[in-house]
């Protein structure tokens, strides 16, 4: 490969311009800012809040990558929570097995959802509409009939603030501290950056999912479980979720019914921008950390501008669009190359 | 004036390959012209640049002595050129008739005359000669009967330059001879044909000029057709003499069980008293008109479509078979699908990829992890083995041509080391050199101990390879041949079989 070529598809790599894009914008808005540079006011919640989108988004990428989409990524989390809370709550239990259930219950809806779409043949669109609709009711109702006014599971488990406040800082080998604004919530979310990637790259699970969402008849016709594999997409989907809205509840420090209400939007923009095809077949798993990354700082610049609330809600509904829109035509132009064959 | 399309040294390239170098060709009105070349020669290309679907690198067209390129297809239809493409351009959820008249519906105050639409649809296929119910869905089609919409379409047009990628490839020779009286019809008003196909035999029957392509460039241009011998055209295409291939009869041992037996099968599309046997080994071939139900049959006992009544043994044993999954992975049967683009291939997967999915199981590292080494190889295996054209099996499978694509549809079975392999018109659209490396390898696999029941609707391959004819009308097999692999001979039985009632 000649340099050029090098050089011309490391800048054609959307990863590349996303990963360029985010860090411009971050260092233009602290230019503009200097209130933006702050460790402990911007970074920190900045990465902190990247941490749990970023796994969202992993939870539609799973969908995704199927061609299909998880509209009740949000309710999903907030049940996971819930479960998480109650048992925490109600049987006092330590921070690790109470996690479990919450990923567990995710799991759990995330098989049913799937089974239901393999079974109704309905559409996973129409599917998990449903599911979202079903599950707002039930999380609504949980919190108000066991907790009434408050609406929250408030037992904090122990080992909950240390995931909340502190950062690799704590650290030391020989004399060198880890950054202090790197949020330990970043390490669940990095685990499961690497094993979501780990099993798209390299497994056979992975390349039968791909498969199926690439071609589910040709999938079928070469003896690939389609089925099977729709219900794990969806059960890999609920469990991301659920992960997400633990990790949520613990950086609010409570368990409540609006976990996972601000999830659906960011859950695709993580990997759609990041290079997921909505159509399914290609997956870019760390593009969606760098995707949700940037739309965080096209957020919290915005805000550190003092921009007021509705303008900022303007503002940024239009630099996501653009975003989108320029994503996708990127994506329309790869698609023709790949398909030119028409 | 008369009708001239002019292609004066074309290029074009793709990243890693130069489809086309300096190309020249000219059409003239009142004659068909065979554009001939291997898989991958650039002749799928050179079309989609005359009808504005890709931008030429460099050169010229002329259309009866305009010079300019079409910016767009719907530019190339508006200045009278219709065209067939290599791969089906249909909507599956509109009806035939919806289809046929897609790019000109007939309008009247701006709304969708119907009447007029059904007469021009009945009348094209009516010209054609084809039978083929207006309101069906496109999707519910055999892929034959597509191809013949697809024909419809383009002739519906009333073009003056017709371009025709590959129109036979999928159709039989009833409806090939149909189609051209068509053609000479055509050629008698005054259109200018283009004609793309891997078979000489029709070449020699309808085209007076010749273009020939290799890798891109044209090795003879816009010759009467009449002066060269079959075997000089296919010197020209290959580049080097290639040896005639003698065929030879095996030995199928038939006193064994066989390896599967169908014992009065009914279906619930319509098969009716289906009996039949395959040996270990031998090579079961099944002719049949398009719409005969060959390619349900297998479908329907490979449990796409489930059999209605009647037995199903394999090695002696009665089995049902409940989905390709089971065929594949309990009793080590593959299905290779006719279809490619919708049911053969991953477009947007490597080729790589594409071949390694029905062996996942066996290259398997650790926890499931793929060993990328095993499938490079694997991969690398096949395409050598097929000369598949590639830059290097990382290409994209929806990147290479058409008759690449099916030996990649074709490799990963050949990979996937089954037992019985069951091949659905294999060869459609794949040239004169690979289709006899292709047939080597079948008979080297049978030879191995493979059993294979080759669906084709290529009368010399079948002839040429098959231990075995079945013939297969309506749904009903109605002759059972041994094959002397004398051409004369057996295409008389093979045509006495389906026309007898
Ligand atoms: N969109 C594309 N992107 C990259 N390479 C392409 C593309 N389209 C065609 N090619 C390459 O250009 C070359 C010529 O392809 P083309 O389809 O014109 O061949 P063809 O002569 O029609 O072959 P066939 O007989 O198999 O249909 C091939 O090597 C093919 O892989
Ligand atoms: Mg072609």
């Amino acid at each position: 490969m000649s340099p050029l070529t090098r050089i011309r598809r490391i800048v054609g790599d959307q990863r590349v311009v996303l990963t360029l894009l985010t860090v411009g914008l971050f260092l233009y808005f602290g230019m503009k800012n200097s209130a933006f540079f702050s460790t402990d006011f911007v970074i920190y919640p900045l990465l902190r809040d990247g941490a749990v989108l970023t796994v969202i988004g992993l939870a539609q990428l799973c969908a995704l990558s199927i061609g299909h989409l998880n509209l009740a990524v949000g309710r999903m989390a907030a049940v996971a929570a819930l479960a998480a809370g109650a048992s925490y709550q109600y049987w006092h239990l330590a921070l690790i097995p109470g996690l479990l259930i919450g990923l567990v219950t995710g799991a759990l809806l995330g098989a049913i959802t799937g089974w239901m779409i393999v079974k109704s043949q309905v559409n996973a669109f129409i599917v998990t509409l449903a599911m979202d609709f079903a599950l707002l009711g039930f999380v609504t109702f949980i919190y108000v009939t066991f907790t009434g006014a408050t609406a929250a599971f408030t037992t904090k488990p122990a080992g909950m603030e240390y995931w909340r406040n502190t950062s690799l800082h704590q650290y030391c080998i020989a004399g060198h501290c880890g950054p202090r604004v790197f949020p330990m919530m970043l390490v669940p979310a990095i685990i499961a950056l690497i094993l979501v990637g780990f099993m798209y790259a390299k497994t056979r699970m992975g390349r039968e999912l791909l498969a199926t969402g690439s071609n589910l008849r040709a999938a079928k016709l070469s003896g690939i479980p389609v089925d099977r594999r729709v219900i794990m997409a969806h059960t890999l989907s609920g469990l991301l979720a659920a992960l997400a809205g633990v990790m949520l509840a613990f950086t609010n420090g409570s368990f409540t019914a609006s976990i996972g209400s601000q999830f659906m939007l960011p859950s695709f923009l993580g990997p759609v921008l990041g290079g997921t095809l909505l159509v399914g077949g290609a997956v870019q798993v760390l593009g969606t950390f760098i995707g949700t990354m940037l739309t965080l700082v096209i957020r919290q610049g915005l805000s550190v501008q003092g921009i007021g609330l509705e303008t900022l809600n303007i503002a940024l509904g239009l630099v996501l669009l653009t975003a989108l829109s320029l994503g996708q035509i990127q994506k329309m132009f790869t698609s023709i190359r790949m398909r030119g064959r028409t | 004036m008369n009708t001239e399309l002019r292609i004066e040294k074309v290029s074009k390239s793709f990243p890693g390959v130069k489809a086309l170098n300096e190309v020249n060709l000219t059409m003239k009105g009142g004659s068909v012209h065979a554009l001939l070349g291997e898989n991958g020669a650039g002749k799928s290309t050179l079309i989609k640049i005359i009808t504005g679907v890709y931008r030429a690198d460099s050169g010229v067209l002329k259309t009866n002595g305009e010079e300019k390129f079409f910016n767009s297809p719907v530019e190339a239809t508006d200045a009278g050129i219709a065209v067939v493409h290599q791969e089906r351009n249909l909507i599956p959820e509109f009806s035939v008739e919806e289809n046929i008249t897609l790019h000109h519906p007939p309008t009247k105050f701006g709304i969708v005359d119907r009447a007029e639409r059904t007469r021009l649809a009945r009348q094209a296929l009516e010209t054609l000669g084809f039978d083929i119910d207006l309101n069906e869905r496109v999707k519910n089609l055999s892929v034959a009967q597509m191809q013949l919409v697809e024909i419809a379409k383009a002739l519906v047009t009333n073009a003056q330059i017709i371009l025709l990628d590959e129109p036979t490839a999928s159709i039989t020779s009833g409806e090939t001879i149909k189609l051209f009286d068509v053609i000479k019809r055509l050629k008698e008003s005054g259109t200018a044909v283009l004609f793309v196909s891997h078979k000489l035999e029709e070449v020699y029957e309808i085209c007076d000029t010749v273009t020939v392509l290799r890798d891109g460039e044209s090795i003879l241009e816009s010759k009467p057709l009449s002066e060269y011998k079959q075997g000089e055209i296919v010197d020209a295409m290959v580049g080097r003499h290639l040896a005639d291939r003698k065929v030879e009869l095996r030995k199928v041992n038939r006193s064994v069980e066989p390896v599967m037996q169908l014992t009065d099968i009914h279906t619930a599309l319509g098969h009716e008293k289906i009996s039949m046997s395959l040996y270990p080994g031998e090579v079961l071939g099944m002719y049949g008109l398009v719409g005969a139900g060959r390619s349900e049959l297998a479908r329907s006992v490979l449990g796409l479509h489930g059999i209605s009544s009647g037995e199903l043994k394999l090695n002696g044993q009665v089995v049902e078979i409940k989905s390709l999954r089971d065929a594949l992975h309990k009793h080590r049967i593959g299905y290779v699908t006719e279809n490619r683009k919708e049911e053969g291939l991953f477009l947007d997967f490597p080729v790589r990829k594409n071949i390694s999915v029905t062996i996942l199981s066996k290259i398997l590292k650790k926890l499931g992890v793929i060993s990328f080494q095993e499938e490079d190889s694997v991969s690398t295996k096949y395409v050598d083995r097929l000369g598949i054209k590639v830059v290097d099996n990382n290409q994209l499978a929806g990147t290479l041509s058409g008759g690449n694509q099916q030996k990649v549809s074709v490799s990963k079975w050949l990979a996937a080391d089954t037992k019985i392999l069951i091949i659905d018109e294999p060869t459609v659209g794949v040239d004169v050199r690979t289709k006899a490396s292709f047939h080597e390898l079948i008979v080297e696999l049978a030879n191995e101990g493979l059993s294979i029941i080759l669906i084709s609707s290529d009368l010399a391959e079948m002839i040429s390879l098959a231990d075995r004819i079945l013939v297969m009308r309506d749904y009903q097999l109605v002759g059972d041949l041994d094959n002397s692999k004398d051409y004369t001979t057996m295409s008389r039985g093979i045509m006495t079989a389906i026309h007898s009632a």
